[in-house]
């Protein structure tokens, strides 16, 4: 197995890389990225490659595809770039969380050595709400709320796109939506929200939360490129516990906040203090929980997971 | 006789699923339930001074629905049944709570610590699957908040216990509680109140209810799915007739309950 990762410099697209290269069948794991280089990446040229392109132009698409992947004959597609800011908005942002996944799919589909596309998706394109079951099967229903951030409609887009693809591409498809990973740089709205000393929590609300470790991920991603199995999978993480819970564990301070106040204080302090995190994605979660049912994924893919979360980590410089 | 949850702990885990940080999937926590079981116990047995009859028809093991009748002006008759199943089998039972719960701000916390479950097909099949007891009130929030004309009259009936007893095949065993009624009668109810999803307010005549002595009866397990496949789930036909089956059967044991209770009270 050959393995073009894109979003190769991300904490997660090096802890693939560094995954595949520690699995015995896979050959070559070409890397790519918007940058110029990775810090962290394996600098072995014989088993990793690493390439700068532009997903988001058609033609850097296709070169990539049939320039340096059919060098290395590559045969499976791991896709997961989404922009990770959630303020970001506009065409360039909506080119590539979705456009680059369209075209990645399209060229993958006519490319004569590729047989596996796999896309990392998340959790967040579910829609919570009171009357769905609180384990989120991967036929649940997912966001179309038009007023919902630019950041999680792109994502559900990119994720429906993709599984409309399923049956009827010439290549096995699968996605992969992931729990939520607690760590810098992975878009994570908690690792935001626990970055703050005190933490405002809905008042009368502890929802339970599940969250994936790298580790975890990195084995179910793995093996969703070496199964076939083509659909939807849910790749729930090992720890699930309550918000007050996680908020005791990050050494936070919990503070319990009537519901309706808690929008306008997060809104103030994005804009003062300029964090990522967003009550307004939150909320329904916050409230309600949800924890991804992972059933689907231990039949077909063998995927259980093991790894706990290694608790509060320090917050890398920015 | 005391809750087994609080002085064998042991006994009451085989039913606790552990997701490893003392809470299970759907968010019970076990000394929170041991905390509100020692308030329910005091209520059941000082207050209320809760009978019940026939605990040896509950499943000792494996899964099993107990389908009750609801009654009084707040559900308070599941927390007994609750308490009475933990005492008398070791069991943990897990109620199944209206769509609107988890809406309501500290309710909904204390109902998932205390291991109710919201009321949709798959987190019920869950419970089954994983061999658990749990509670359903076919009659839903209409059963709470009725007239006192018409009590233990079963009004409106659901047939989601009948579909799942069919698809997981498990018996349903019937319970009868009664006290609740006369306990704390209502005057009405409020309906354009619907902040939270919740359909009505109940309007109670009286501020706490009355220190009533309650009979909880069990009846003999109903085996809906002898010489049916588990798609007889599947056939609205088949679903209607099974829950017409435990409603009748719900219906006999109320009215054998309260014919006793009279006796007894004569």
């Amino acid at each position: 197995m050959n393995v073009l990762v894109t979003g190769a410099t991300t904490p997660l697209g090096r802890a693939i890389v560094d995954g595949l290269l520690a699995t015995r069948n896979v050959g070559h794991v070409l890397g790519v990225g918007a940058e110029l280089w990775g810090p962290g990446l394996p600098s072995d040229g014989t088993r990793f490659t690493y390439e700068r392109v532009d997903l988001t132009r058609a033609r850097s698409v296709h070169d990539l595809l049939y320039g340096p992947a059919r060098a290395r004959g590559i045969d499976t597609v791991l896709h997961g770039v989404l922009h990770r800011a959630v303020r970001d908005r506009g065409d360039h942002i909506h080119a590539v969380n979705v456009e680059a996944t369209r075209m990645l799919l399209h060229e993958c589909g006519r490319h004569p050595g590729i047989r596996r596309f796999v896309l990392r998706s998340g959790a967040e394109v579910y829609a919570v709400r009171p009357d769905e079951p609180n384990l989120l099967d991967e036929d649940h229903p997912m966001v179309f709320d038009p007023a919902a951030p630019q950041w999680l409609r792109d994502r559900v887009e990119a994720d429906l796109l993709t599984c409309a693809q399923i049956g009827t591409a010439r290549i096995s498809i699968a996605v992969l939506r992931c729990a939520e990973i607690l760590a810098d740089g992975l878009a994570s709205q908690l690792w935001d929200y626990l970055g703050s000393r005190v933490c405002l929590r809905p008042l009368g609300f502890d929802p339970m939360i599940n969250l994936l470790s790298i580790e975890d991920a990195v084995a179910a991603i793995i093996r969703g490129l070496a199964a076939d199995a083509r659909g939807a999978y849910n790749i729930p993480g090992f720890d699930t516990l309550p918000l007050s819970r996680l908020i005791a564990r990050w050494g936070r301070r919990d503070l319990p906040v009537p519901g309706p106040l808690l929008a306008p204080l997060y809104w103030l302090r994005t804009r003062t203090v300029g964090f990522e995190f967003r009550y307004d994605l939150n909320l329904r979660r916050f409230h309600l929980g949800g924890i991804l049912d992972g059933a689907r994924a231990r039949a077909s893919l063998g995927y259980v997971p093991r790894h706990a979360m290694t608790g509060p980590a320090p917050r890398a410089p920015s | 006789m005391s809750s087994t949850l609080i002085h064998r702990p042991d006994v009451a885990l085989r039913d606790f699923h552990d997701e490893g940080h003392g809470f299970d999937v759907f968010g019970l926590h076990l000394p929170t339930l041991q905390r509100t079981l020692a308030v329910c116990g005091r209520l059941c047995d000082r207050y209320f001074r809760t009978q019940s009859f026939g605990v040896d028809d509950i499943p000792r093991e494996g899964a099993a629905i107990l389908v009750a009748n609801h009654g009084g002006a707040l559900p308070l008759d599941a927390a007994l049944l609750c308490f009475d199943v933990d005492r008398a089998t070791g069991r943990i039972l897990r109620p199944i709570a209206d769509r609107f719960i988890p809406s309501l701000p500290l309710i909904s916390t204390w109902f998932a610590r205390t291991g109710a479950v919201v009321g949709t097909q798959a987190n019920v099949g869950r419970l089954l699957e994983r061999g658990e007891l749990i509670a359903i009130w076919p009659e839903g929030a209409d059963g709470i908040a009725k007239p006192l004309r018409d009590r233990y009259q079963v009004k409106s009936w659901r047939v989601g216990h009948a579909e799942l007893a069919l698809r997981y095949r498990v018996p349903i065993v019937p319970v009868a509680i009664l006290g609740a009624e006369e306990s704390w009668p209502v005057l009405g109810r409020i309906h354009p109140l619907r902040r939270f999803g919740v359909p009505f307010v109940p309007v109670p005549l009286l501020p706490l209810p009355l220190p009533l002595r309650h009979h909880i009866y069990y009846g003999p397990p109903i085996t809906l799915h002898d010489d049916r496949a588990a798609d007889a789930a599947d056939d609205p036909v088949i679903v209607a007739h099974a829950a017409t089956r435990v409603r009748l059967a719900l219906c006999d044991l109320l009215r054998d309950a309260r014919q006793a209770r009279a006796g007894r009270l004569a």
